[in-house]
């Protein structure tokens, strides 16, 4: 299969690609029922990989198991943040998490939100209550509200710092839940569908956050420093996938599991793991540019009909050796 | 309707609630003019001036000892029931093989009407404050436990998972996360559980007790002095309306996003 098994992968700049999550042929079932199988790919620092699939296809699932909510039946998951690799047992701080709905939560503002992880992570229930007394606390807190309150102006969002949740529209509550996950600074972001609830223009203002951080990437490349972001997108919208990403991964239960000898659907697999092409933030979308790609994709993973082989079409990394895309996995 | 038309009708059925009871009270005395059961406005001032007089042979004063006897008892039994249900709601919500012992024998105490098994309770408490703690606790017990218990199995799982996400340790996800978001539910709980818990009360107190709204107001029915019970139940309803507004005040202080409209 497709790996970055040939590495170190250098890019013409001179430096390398970092491989920061594996996961290698995980498989995930609860109780009798399949949901995952043979899953393996490898994800690049500072990368933005669209995950496409039709729904109740296992996407949720892959990314619980990266999150460390849920461990997989067979297979590793791990992570390689500085040149070590490390397996995931549970969820930690390093990976963010938002979901597309019950994301933040309603007896905190938004700064508050935003503040939370730094509160949870940082310090314990004896501690604050102990710092209380001593005065502590409420100083460390006077910090964590500020850089909370930094970070919601930097996204747009200074006038709902002390408003409550369902006081928000659809699009600032993803944007302050964003936040949330951003303050922790977590080498990995799992956005799980985020934007599905949201209205076009807003998932469009949302889509183009998403490349701004990217960018910051690039730029961090370019300076010989690692990428800040490396996020996963799932999602079930072909186009967002594309325009986000810099990569696509496709998801699905159809794929030739006769051939290799099972009876039943083992469990869906990555059929589909190709270059995407790289937008700015303030580009146009432009369809034209994705519109094979998208036809494409939707035969491959969404289609029930054909049976995929999944190695004809997982091909990222073969792609990024013959310097095919841009990106932070290419010359910068 | 505009709010002041509201508040113009609501006083008109208080002010016509009172004319009735005049108009009754004069018709009652036309009949029988020594007459105690329907007390006239003036009989009624001598009652209310018996309440607030001190007694001549120890010097208190029924309204103060009464008060403070059963405010005490009510603050007492809904003080740990509050706390007994807090404590099983909370583990019934957090760990499986709790809810597993104690829901089945909360729903079936939950049936059992606490004023049934008052002999129950004067056995195993006697008839001290004690007795009264009991009773009321064991009558709020069920329904408090209950909503916490369901509260938190209401909760998302994806909030829990983020908090894990965020880095919070199990005692963190209880109180930093599983509390805060029942807890007005758990305030509207124990507001509407104030009415049974003085139904409770007043019950024990009309049987056992010798000082207390409940022993006051059976004893002056025996005389037949209505002029002292119809204040004390007048007292009744004022105190049930503190109660309710001041945990309304509570609600609004403790969690200011669920008065404003937020959803748990």
């Amino acid at each position: 299969m497709d790996s970055m098994q040939a590495l170190p992968l250098v890019r013409k700049g001179g430096c390398l690609v970092k491989p920061i999550l594996t996961v290698s042929n995980a498989s995930f079932q609860v109780r009798k029922q399949h949901i995952l199988h043979g899953v393996d790919f490898t994800i690049g620092r500072g990368q933005i990989v669209g995950v496409l699939g039709a729904s109740g296809c296992g996407k949720t699932s892959l990314l619980n198991l990266i999150a460390g909510i849920t461990r997989s039946t067979s297979g590793i998951v791990s992570v390689n943040y500085d040149g070590q690799e490390t397996e995931i047992v549970g969820p930690g701080p390093d990976r963010g998490i938002v979901y597309q709905a019950y994301g933040l939560y309603p007896f905190l503002t938004s700064v508050e939100n935003v503040a939370f992880g730094l509160k949870l992570h940082l310090t314990t229930i004896p501690r604050r209550m102990w710092g209380q007394v001593t005065g502590f606390w409420r100083r460390l807190r006077r910090e964590h509200l500020k850089h909370a309150e930094e970070l919601l102006v930097r996204f747009g969002l200074g006038d709902a710092v002390h408003k409550y949740p369902h006081e928000l529209s659809g699009g600032m509550r993803q944007r302050v839940a964003i936040a949330q996950a951003l303050i922790m600074k977590p080498q990995i972001l799992l956005l799980d569908e985020p934007f599905g609830a949201l209205d076009e223009a807003t998932r469009e203002d949302l889509q183009r956050m998403l490349l701004v951080l990217y960018e910051e990437n690039i730029q961090a490349v370019g300076q010989g420093k690692p990428a800040p972001h490396t996020i996963l997108l799932v999602t079930h919208a072909i186009s967002e996938a594309i325009f986000v990403g810099d990569r696509v991964m496709g998801l699905s239960r159809h794929w030739n599991w006769e051939e290799q000898g099972f009876s039943s659907c083992p469990g869906a697999t990555v059929v589909y793991d190709k270059v995407a092409p790289v937008f700015n933030s303030t580009d146009s979308v432009d369809f034209e540019k994705f519109f094979g790609q998208k036809n494409e994709i939707a035969q491959l993973v969404f289609d029930e009909k054909v049976r995929v082989r999944p190695q004809d079409h997982c091909t990222f990394w073969s792609q990024v050796r013959v310097n095919h895309g841009h990106g932070v996995t290419h010359d910068v | 309707m505009s709010r002041k038309a509201t508040w113009v009708i609501g006083t008109a059925s208080i002010l016509l609630l009172l004319a009735l009871y005049t108009r009754l009270s004069i018709h009652q005395h036309m009949i029988n003019p020594t007459d105690t059961t329907i007390p006239t406005w003036m009989q009624m001032s001598e009652g209310i001036s018996k309440i607030f007089a001190a007694q001549p042979r120890t010097g208190d004063r029924w309204i103060v000892e009464d008060v403070l006897a059963t405010l005490s008892r009510l603050g007492f039994g809904l003080g740990i029931g509050v706390f007994i249900a807090f404590a099983l709601g909370m583990s019934m919500g957090v760990w499986r093989w709790m809810e597993a012992f104690f829901l089945p024998i909360l729903s079936l105490f939950a049936k059992i009407p606490p004023t049934a098994m008052m002999a129950v309770f004067f056995t195993l408490f006697g008839t001290e404050l004690k007795m009264y703690g009991a009773i009321i606790a064991f009558g709020v017990i069920p329904t408090l436990a209950q909503t916490i218990y369901l509260g938190l199995k209401d909760i998302a799982e994806e909030r829990i998972d983020k908090a894990r996400t965020l880095g919070a340790s199990t005692t963190e996800i209880i109180f930093c996360i599983m509390f805060p978001q029942i807890l007005p539910k758990l305030l509207d709980a124990i507001r509407l559980q104030i009415g049974p818990a003085m139904v409770f009360l007043i019950a024990a107190e009309v049987l056992v007790g010798d000082v207390g709204f409940g022993y006051r107001i059976r004893l002056q029915s025996r005389l037949l002095n209505m002029n002292v019970v119809y204040p004390y139940l007048a007292y009744l309803a004022l105190f049930g309306f503190g109660m309710d507004m001041g945990m309304r005040w509570i609600q609004c202080k403790l969690c200011p996003w669920y008065a404003k409209g937020g959803v748990s």
